[in-house]
């Protein structure tokens, strides 16, 4: 049609047909699909590796050196912390957090007895099933990615 | 010996307890989520966890703490 070559004008959100108005995103977008890919596939290897094998150690030591070069030769931009913070609110995150150790450090204490069971004993049962793991694996990367910005 | 000492009568003991354990973690991990609905609410004075981590990560070693903290959990949990 004649038409093609006319520019057409852009639609309410400012959008051009076939010419995005910030390339840049789309670029960002294909990375971060392509970072989700390669963290899934990773946690669902990490996943089927067997505990207590070098192979489980080598899984977990790769994202711990990977974030830790990148938070140490290319940090990320990062979330400002505060400056301070509410001492009362503070608190309420002292007395749980340290509700959670006692209650851990009691059970750890009694030997991990059946009756008295440490999060480790209620926790490894649940991470039994592959994608369970593998889910689990994916979410404490993504927490390790989470404190590399902060 | 005494058979109300063996066998099926015990473990009642024994599950109550277990019970009891594994309650005390629902109920502290359950307030910790509280905490953090409570602290994303607009004009809250309780920090979320994001902030409060942030904020202990400020100094160099706070950040290495806390980093080394995350990666022994995921040793803890998926290496042993």
């Amino acid at each position: 049609m004649a038409t093609d070559d006319v520019s057409r004008p852009p639609d309410r959100f400012g959008h051009r047909p076939s010419f995005p108005l910030w390339p840049g995103r789309r670029r960002n977008r294909m990375r971060t699909a392509a970072i989700a890919i390669v963290l899934a596939v990773y946690a669902w290897v990490a996943g089927s590796v067997p505990p207590f094998s070098t192979a489980a150690l080598v899984m977990v030591l790769i994202p711990g050196v990977v974030l830790a070069v990148i938070a140490y030769g290319w940090p990320p931009e990062r979330i400002p912390a505060p400056d301070k913070l509410d001492i009362t609110g503070m608190f309420w995150w002292v007395i749980a957090v340290a509700a959670l150790f006692e209650w851990e450090a009691s059970a750890y204490k009694d030997n991990s007895l059946p009756w008295h069971p440490s999060l480790t004993d209620l926790i490894n049962p649940l991470l039994g099933p592959h994608i369970v793991k593998s889910a689990a694996i994916l979410l404490w990367i993504l927490v390790g990615w989470a404190l590399v910005r902060r | 010996m005494d058979p109300g000492r063996l066998g099926a009568g015990p473990p009642v003991i024994i599950m109550s307890t277990r019970t009891l354990t594994i309650i005390g973690f629902v109920l502290v991990i359950a307030a910790m989520f509280l905490l953090e609905f409570l602290a994303r609410r607009p004009g809250s004075r309780i920090p979320t966890v994001g902030q409060w981590l942030g904020y202990l990560m400020r100094p160099r070693i706070g950040r290495v703490l806390i980093l080394l903290g995350w990666w022994w959990l995921g040793w803890h949990y998926f290496a042993r």
